[in-house]
C-alpha cells in the first residue's frame, strides 16, 4: 500500500515490476478508510470491520468492484 | 474487561506515547501479569488481526496502524515520531490519536518525497494517490508484503 505522485507514475511502477494496475484511491477517500478503520483503534471498544461492513464502507467511498470485496474470489 | 482487551490498549497505549514497540516484560509489568501470560494473549490477538507477530512470536512487528520496525512512512505528531505500516496506516495514525500531524513518505516509483499536513478534519488538498497492489480478499495471506 503506496503513495505515487500520479497515475502516470502508478503505471511506469506496475510495468517495471510486472504488476497490474489496480484501481486508484485519491487521499481523501484514504482519509475515509483510514478514518474508519482506525479512530477507535485506541479505545477499549474498538474492533476491526467485519466483510460485510468492510464492503459497505468501501461503497460508500466510491471503491467498488471485486477488488474491494474481502469475500471475493476473484483473485486467487 | 477481559485480559486479552487489557493486553491490546497496553500495547496500542504504549506505541501511542512512544512511537516504539514495547517490550514483553513491560507489557507484562503493566497489566500486571506474567510474560508467558501476555504472550499466549499475542497469539490470540494475532489471530484476530489486532497485532502482527516478528517470527520469534513475541516481538510485535505491527499493531496497525502503527510499525513496530522502521519503514518509510513516518508521522510525526506533537513532535513525537512514529513509523506506519503502509500508506493507510500512514493516514490511520493522526486518526487513531485524533491529533494533528505531520506524514513524510515518498512516491515509490520516482522517489520524490512526500510531506502531507492530515488535520482533524483530513489531509490538506493533494494530488498524490494511493495504490493497494493486493485485493482486499488476499490482504492477510501476507499483511507485510500487503
Amino acid at each position: 500500500m503506496l503513495f505515487f505522485r500520479s497515475e502516470e507514475l502508478v503505471r511506469d511502477w506496475c510495468a517495471a515490476n510486472d504488476y497490474p494496475v489496480r484501481p486508484l484511491v485519491t487521499i481523501d477517500q484514504l482519509w475515509g478508510l483510514a478514518m474508519t478503520w482506525y479512530s477507535t483503534r485506541l479505545q477499549e471498544n474498538s474492533r476491526r470491520p467485519k466483510p460485510d461492513e468492510m464492503r459497505e464502507i468501501f461503497g460508500r467511498l466510491g471503491l467498488e468492484g471485486d477488488f474491494w470485496d474481502p469475500r471475493s474470489d476473484s483473485f486467487g | 474487561m477481559d485480559f486479552d482487551t487489557k493486553v491490546k490498549l497496553a500495547v496500542y497505549r504504549h506505541f501511542a506515547e512512544t512511537g516504539q514497540r514495547p517490550s514483553l516484560e513491560s507489557m507484562a509489568a503493566r497489566v500486571s501479569s506474567d510474560v508467558e501470560n501476555v504472550a499466549d494473549a499475542y497469539v490470540r490477538l494475532r489471530s484476530q488481526r489486532v497485532l502482527v507477530l516478528e517470527t520469534d512470536g513475541s516481538s510485535i512487528r505491527m499493531a496497525p496502524p502503527f510499525s513496530g520496525v522502521p519503514t518509510q512512512h513516518v508521522v510525526i505528531v506533537d513532535g513525537k515520531q512514529y513509523f506506519a505500516n503502509c500508506a493507510w496506516d500512514a493516514l490511520a495514525i493522526p486518526a487513531a490519536l485524533h491529533r494533528s500531524g505531520i506524514v513524510y513518505s515518498r512516491c515509490e516509483q520516482s522517489g520524490e518525497p512526500l510531506r502531507l499536513a492530515v488535520g482533524s478534519d483530513g489531509p490538506e488538498a493533494t494530488s498524490w494517490l494511493f495504490h493497494c497492489l493486493v485485493a482486499a480478499a488476499k490482504w492477510w495471506d501476507d499483511i507485510v508484503f500487503t
